[in-house]
């Protein structure tokens, strides 16, 4: 092999290394913008729970505050193997998980009513 | 939400009323039944003005040992704790005395008179005394045996008694409810798993509104006094349904009506007639949880609590 084909050789395997470098760093910045925006949205969404006064622990059916964490298991569950789908898909199912979990958390102020029994009637105590 | 059921009816010589709060609408409605029917049961089997009830065979019998269901048998015991809370002040084996002044059957038969009348008629005061003789002490149950173990002769009075005692055994039986009340003649039973406070009225007994109001989580209230059922007895003189133990005379002490807070109606029931027998200058002594004094001038006096005091649980 002559010098020059040798160094057409090398400067070949140069570019496919920057290329392959760029690529890895661009899938890496991907993954980590995708998740930090998915972790946004779901304590975003804790966050206006909370706020408007509708705290899944105390409400008064166990059942119901279980409901919510498994929604935001199941958030998380599907959120994670969409990140390796290409970039247009991957945002999608996130901006459409609020629409899901809010109903859950709305069902659950219903037990907080319960709580507001009515006085129970006056009685009188005299002599026997 | 469920609706909390009543019931308003004649028992005891008086009215009882039962207040229940279920989980649902339908067993609260439910238990207010059983509740009612529990309570006329136990008024047909210890009132002492049938001639078949269960007590009055008991009195007649001239055994010592007399076999006996579970209900006289707990009256039985309620005699001795009643005599010995009260170190005999409170004492329900003066049915002579009382059927000697005149309360034998129905009033109907002695002209009944006023509070305001019955203190003018009497102008005594002094506050009562427990029998020496203590005949409460020889009453008690078996259950092993299941009988009823007291001298012949000695006959008991169920009284107000009996009242706070049902009016306990029903309550015992609500563990499941929200809210319950049972009122039986004046000897209510408070509570329920809501740990509502209810509000009670302490009647006042020379008439008008209310002394004041409680507002009870759980517990019991009862109330003893001589407004009701005071009347001319046979002899002429005045007389009411409240004995002093050592005279077996109605007893006029000063106090004509005490109320008394208590973890259970039984206890209340004999911390109140304890009260009001022990006369205005002991009277507080019996009200270890609290209660309302009334003295024959009409005054009220709250001890150990206030009138709408905020909500109060009597601990046991």
């Amino acid at each position: 092999m002559d010098p020059i084909e040798k160094l057409e050789r090398k400067r070949e395997a140069q570019r496919r290394l920057r290329a392959q470098r760029q690529r890895a760093g661009l899938l890496r910045g991907r993954v980590v913008a995708i998740s930090l925006i998915a972790f946004v949205l779901l304590w975003g969404i804790v966050f206006a729970q909370m706020a408007t006064g509708n705290d899944p622990v105390l409400g008064a059916s166990t059942p119901t505050t279980r409901s919510g964490s498994a929604v935001a298991k199941e958030a998380i569950e599907t959120t994670v193997p969409k990140e390796l789908e290409p970039e247009a898909n991957e945002l999608e199912p996130i901006e459409e998980e609020p629409v899901e979990v809010e109903p859950e958390f709305e069902a659950e102020a219903e037990p907080e009513i319960e709580f507001e029994e009515p006085e129970p009637a006056p009685v009188t105590t005299s002599q026997s | 939400m469920s609706a909390e059921a009543h019931r308003d009816f004649a028992c005891f010589g008086g009215r009882a009323t039962v207040h229940i709060r279920g989980e649902t609408t339908q067993s609260g409605e439910e238990a207010v039944d059983r509740a009612r029917e529990r309570l006329l049961d136990a008024h047909q089997r210890l009132t002492r003005f049938s001639e078949d009830s269960e007590l009055t065979l008991l009195n007649r019998d001239p055994r010592a040992a007399v076999p006996a269901t579970e209900l006289l048998q707990t009256l039985a015991a309620a005699v001795a704790e009643a005599g010995g809370r009260s170190d005999g002040l409170v004492d329900a084996t003066l049915l002579g005395g009382i059927e000697r002044a005149g309360y034998r059957e129905s009033l109907g038969e002695h002209r009944p008179v006023s509070l305001a009348e019955a203190l003018a008629g009497h102008t005594g005061r002094a506050p009562a005394s427990p029998d020496p003789a203590a005949r409460w002490r020889l009453v008690g149950a078996d259950p092993e045996a299941g009988t009823i173990v007291r001298p012949p002769g000695v006959g008991i009075d169920s009284g107000g008694i009996a009242k706070g005692l049902v009016a306990d055994l029903v309550a015992a039986e609500l563990g499941a409810a929200r809210a319950y009340a049972i009122d039986c003649c004046g000897d209510i039973r408070i509570g329920g798993s809501a740990g509502q406070p209810r509000r009670v009225a302490v009647d006042n007994p020379f008439g008008g509104g209310p002394l004041g109001e409680l507002r009870i989580v759980s517990g019991a209230v009862a109330t003893s006094g001589i407004s009701r059922r005071c009347w001319v007895g046979p002899d002429g003189a005045v007389a009411h349904h409240i004995l002093d133990p050592a005279s077996g005379e109605p007893a006029f002490t000063g106090i004509v009506q005490a109320t008394a807070l208590a973890p259970s109606a039984l206890l209340a029931e004999v911390y109140a007639k304890a009260a009001l027998l022990a006369g205005p200058e002991a009277a507080a002594r019996w009200l270890p949880h609290g209660g309302v004094l009334v003295g024959d001038d009409g005054e009220a006096e709250f001890v150990g609590i206030d009138s709408g005091t905020t909500a109060i649980a009597v601990a046991a």
